[in-house]
């Protein structure tokens, strides 16, 4: 994954004694060494917020970035258990078999990121069972719309609770989640981008249609 | 205008960018002296300079620096894909494409001068030297600004103070995403490149626009906002 988002995302320790300004005036060697350090503290940092007390409800604080990013996580291990048995079963093809390769890729590495930036505090792996949508092509074209739109509103949602230091690792992701959203809509000859202001869904929204499609198991 | 796309490339030893953070680490307030990265766009800069003099009431400086910036951005995509859908040479898909994105640019230049209210920058003068009267160049530097304003977006993200502008950034922020897939698609190239976006600090953004060449005036200095 690329320098540039190695962001320390659990960082609780550095929060507060470093502003912005600083960070940006920071020359890239020494962002790049903080990022470094930052993934050394990361496991301590996910044992150390179990321990923090609750804050109020909605402030942002590093035990709520995990909260967020745990919530992150579980969409991401959907969509890349989704996009990995629709590539394993091999029954998608023209450029939908494509895209199944490249955005199962994708979301795999979003995996890694978060499982590694959130350390011992990262939730593990659901089942899942996805019945016949990643074997066929019409039904996987439909759920691969719902689930990256869903991911779309839902990193939408997310972006003003997390804390400055975390927010462009999110949205670095969100930007990918919609152009995945924009080329399987295309693929499909629905409009790519047919708002001009993406909407946002709360916590609990995104929760209800996750649940709706019945593909966690377990 | 491929240019935008290549800003690592040509700045091989960091200078620019190292350039770019210096800029971006000075205080707020010197927001507007650093139009000059426009490279004379804003030479006239008193209606710019008078409007951040003039913060919107409910946000804060940086946040106006912020929008002033994104609005720049918006009124350079608007009036580009307005000019090429004008012109008459794009067809098929580069044409619907142009017509929709079109309308999504000028509705986010309307929502950020509501937003700003009279803290707007006024709109400068564009001339963008034939690409959007030819379908191939039209595409290109399509492709470069969408990208760019994602990465410009993305790099301002966790800059604003405000939460409900960071709503209203990102929304617009992931419909630039949209775009900048939907023309690559269009073009043949990968819509989604790669698994994490990385952005760039305004100062790059800045820098990139200048080499455009593509905005020659500033407006007029009328004494009031638009």
């Amino acid at each position: 994954m690329p320098d540039l988002i190695t962001v320390a995302v659990v960082d609780p320790g550095a929060a507060t004694s470093e502003g912005r300004d600083e960070e940006n005036a920071a020359s890239r060697a020494s962002f790049l060494k903080r990022a470094v350090v930052g993934g050394g503290t990361l496991l301590t940092g996910g044992v150390l917020i179990g321990g923090l007390p609750s804050l109020a409800l909605g402030a942002k604080s590093a035990a709520q970035d995990v909260r967020i990013l745990n919530f992150a996580l579980l969409l991401e291990y959907l969509e890349a258990a989704f996009y990995t048995e629709a590539e394993a079963r091999g029954l998608l093809t023209g450029e939908t078999r494509k895209f199944a390769k490249v955005v199962g890729a994708h979301e795999r590495a979003h995996v890694a990121f978060l499982k590694k930036a959130l350390g011992s505090a990262a939730r593990s792996k659901p089942q899942f069972d996805f019945r016949d949508t990643t074997s066929v092509q019409s039904k996987f074209q439909s759920t691969a719309i719902a689930l990256e739109e869903t991911g779309v509103s839902a990193y939408s949602g997310q972006a003003a609770r997390l804390r400055r230091q975390t927010l462009p690792a999110a949205a670095s992701i969100l930007a990918v989640e919609a152009e995945h959203a924009s080329w399987i809509r295309d693929i499909v000859l629905r409009k790519p981008a047919p708002r001009a202001f993406d909407k946002a869904l709360t916590k609990a929204q995104v929760t209800n249609r996750v649940n709706a499609t019945g593909f966690i198991v377990g | 205008m491929s240019e935008l796309l290549t800003l690592e490339q040509v700045d091989q030893d960091g200078a620019i960018r190292e350039a770019a953070e210096r800029v971006e680490g000075d205080s707020r307030a010197d927001f507007l002296r650093r139009a000059v990265l426009f490279g004379g766009a804003f030479a006239g800069g008193g209606a710019a300079v008078a409007a951040l003099a003039k913060p919107a009431s409910a946000a804060s400086r940086n946040d106006v620096a912020i929008l002033n910036f994104a609005l720049t951005l918006e009124y350079l995509e608007a009036a580009f894909y307005t000019e090429a859908v004008r012109k008459g040479a794009l067809s098929g898909r580069t044409l619907e494409f142009a017509q929709i994105v079109a309308g999504h640019e000028r509705a986010h230049v309307a929502f950020l001068k509501k937003a700003l209210g009279s803290a707007a920058v006024a709109r400068p003068r564009f001339n963008f030297r034939g690409t959007t009267s030819n379908a191939a160049k039209f595409r290109a530097t399509a492709a470069a600004l969408e990208q760019t304003g994602v990465r410009a977006y993305g790099g301002q993200a966790a800059n604003i103070d405000a939460d409900a502008i960071l709503k209203a950034a990102v929304s617009i922020f992931t419909v630039e995403a949209r775009h900048a897939a939907w023309i690559r698609h269009i073009l043949g190239q990968a819509p989604a490149p790669r698994a994490f976006e990385t952005f760039l600090t305004m100062g790059q953004v800045l820098a990139a626009v200048a080499r455009t060449g593509f905005i020659v005036a500033a407006p007029p200095f009328t004494g009031k906002h638009t």
